[in-house]
């Protein structure tokens, strides 16, 4: 190749266009004359630079706002004008709704905290690992041993095994501000929490409060959870979980029973909330049940030596007790 | 554990995301070649207004770049057309017979010198390029332009502009020997090249 061949195809060259062997023959030609390799590598440089020269000029971001948004591709941003005056008009029309149903209609919900929806975090941070138990025993004792050495208020816990419930860990927490304690375990191998508020923590609840004043024992469902909530003793206990109510109810009334030998095993008293006094030592709220003083038959048996029936039994039709009058 | 699936992109998301890493490209091809650059941002939402409209049109996995630069082209062509302002042709003492394009090299003295030191002439001559670019024909422009910004290949400036790898060819031999030309008359004009001898007569 001479160096009029190989000059003329500087084109192909420099665009790596064309087909190897052009390219080939051009560098073994390069390779051997020094004046066309300088031509050659000052002839790419100038075009690099009148390149990067046409290049340049950043990209105007207004101008491609503009064009996108007059294509319809992205929205167009609301002025600050349109904006003043879609809150303005929302302003309005929130207070036409105020006023046309008054104060009230937000009911007991908004002014306070809902405890269903913090349990209901706790329980699924519980289970998700998210929220570390700082003790874990199977045993009811040693549970309690370590909640009455944690938290400030008296706590009478878990329930008894033979509620369905198996005690796994426990630990402190705070609702709203207020200090509680939670259970872990499971029910049917449903994990199952339940929390614990001293009794005055209820006021920080409207919503549950005015419920549990109601119907004594609260149940509601939280997103996938089933709960019930009541007064029991000198607590305020919630159960949350995915069992069936049946057996959540079964959990809650069971709460400050024992399984296992203890030394303070007492019948609990029983506060009317209504009246806001002990009126006996079993049950809570209008719903509470009785055994009857006699022994209990069921189908000709002596029930005399079997587990007090619960709420969860009266419920469901297989209490042998006899309601409290309210 | 599955992977998640990803979610389908909409429409506008899938153009944006193609279109994204183009913008200093066209927005530079744009204002390069039109003769009105006020037209700019009227040029540009044409040509996106219209590669969008069709975009369903367009083969993912396909050469994007190339598809959407077809649209900008002809956009500009037309903007350029009806401005009634076709590419001026470059005066007598620019203009070149043709002939092949590799005997035009501009070559000598100040050719020389300016390949020696491009800076010299580059750094102080941004109105001057952008005049000569505007002044090249049509068709050497816009081959000019979509190597240079857009880094095309010959066959994708081919598909782009509709006419022959061979036309390409030429017109990018030619343009690139104009645009040469224009710096060297620019440099001695203001005093910016000296042919190499001189320099040398200067430090004796």
């Amino acid at each position: 190749m001479t160096c009029d061949e190989a000059r003329r195809h500087w084109n192909l060259y420099h665009d790596s266009e064309g087909d190897a062997e052009l390219h080939f023959r051009i560098g073994e030609h390069l390779a051997t004359c020094p004046d066309c390799a300088r031509w050659f590598d000052q002839e790419s440089r100038l075009e690099h630079l009148i390149a990067e020269k046409l290049r340049s000029g950043p990209e105007t971001p207004e101008l491609w706002d503009r064009v996108l948004t007059e294509c319809g591709i992205v929205r167009r941003p609301r002025s600050p004008r349109h904006l003043m005056v879609l809150v303005g008009v929302a302003a309005c029309a929130a207070s036409l709704l105020l006023a046309w149903w008054g104060p009230g209609w937000f009911g007991p919900r908004t002014a306070g905290s809902d405890l269903a929806v913090l349990t209901a975090s706790w329980h699924e941070r519980l289970v998700d690992g998210r929220e570390p138990v700082p003790f874990r025993s199977h045993s009811d004792l040693e549970v309690e041993r370590y909640l009455r050495s944690r938290v400030s208020f008296p706590v009478r816990c878990p329930p008894r095994r033979d509620a369905g419930f198996t005690v796994q860990g426990t630990g402190a927490c705070e609702l709203a501000n207020q200090p509680a304690a939670f259970l872990v375990g499971h029910v049917d191998e449903q994990p199952v929490s339940i929390f614990v508020l001293p009794r005055e923590g209820l006021e920080a609840f409207p919503h549950q409060r005015d419920a549990i004043r109601r119907e004594g024992t609260h149940r509601c469902r939280q997103g996938p959870y089933e709960m019930a909530a009541s007064v029991i003793d000198r607590n305020v206990v919630i159960v949350v979980g995915r069992a069936g109510p049946a057996q959540i109810l079964r959990v809650l009334d069971a709460y400050g029973s024992y399984h296992e030998a203890h030394s303070s095993e007492r019948g609990r008293p029983l506060i009317r909330l209504d009246r806001d006094e002990i009126v006996d030592e079993t049950g809570r709220g209008k719903l509470a049940v009785r055994p009857s003083q006699r022994p209990l038959r069921r189908r000709g048996i002596a029930l005399g030596d079997s587990p007090r029936p619960t709420r969860a039994d009266w419920l469901t039709g297989h209490a042998a007790t006899v309601p409290r009058g309210v | 554990m599955s992977a998640a699936l990803p979610r389908e992109r909409t429409k506008p998301e899938n153009f944006l995301r193609h279109l994204e890493p183009l913008r200093g490209a066209l927005e530079s091809y744009c204002r390069r070649s039109l003769h009105d650059p006020g037209a700019v941002g009227d040029v540009l939402q044409a040509a996106v207004a219209n590669a969008f409209r069709d975009f369903h049109r367009y083969v993912e996995g396909t050469n994007f770049r190339a598809w959407i630069f077809r649209y900008l082209n002809s956009e500009i062509r037309n903007a350029n057309r009806r401005a009634g302002r076709t590419p001026r042709t470059l005066d007598s003492r620019s203009e070149l017979p043709v002939e092949e394009t590799w005997q035009l090299a501009p070559d000598g003295p100040l050719a020389e010198a300016l390949r020696d030191d491009p800076e010299a002439v580059l750094d102080r001559c941004d109105e001057a390029v952008a005049e000569a670019v505007r002044a090249l024909p049509a068709q050497e422009q816009s081959v000019l332009m979509l190597r240079a910004v857009g880094e095309f290949t010959y066959r994708e400036m081919a598909e782009i502009l509709g006419i022959p790898l061979g036309t390409v060819m030429t017109c990018l031999s030619r343009g690139r020997l104009r645009l040469r030309q224009r710096l060297l008359d620019y440099g001695r004009e203001h005093g910016l090249l000296r042919p190499p001898d001189e320099d040398q007569a200067g430090c004796e």
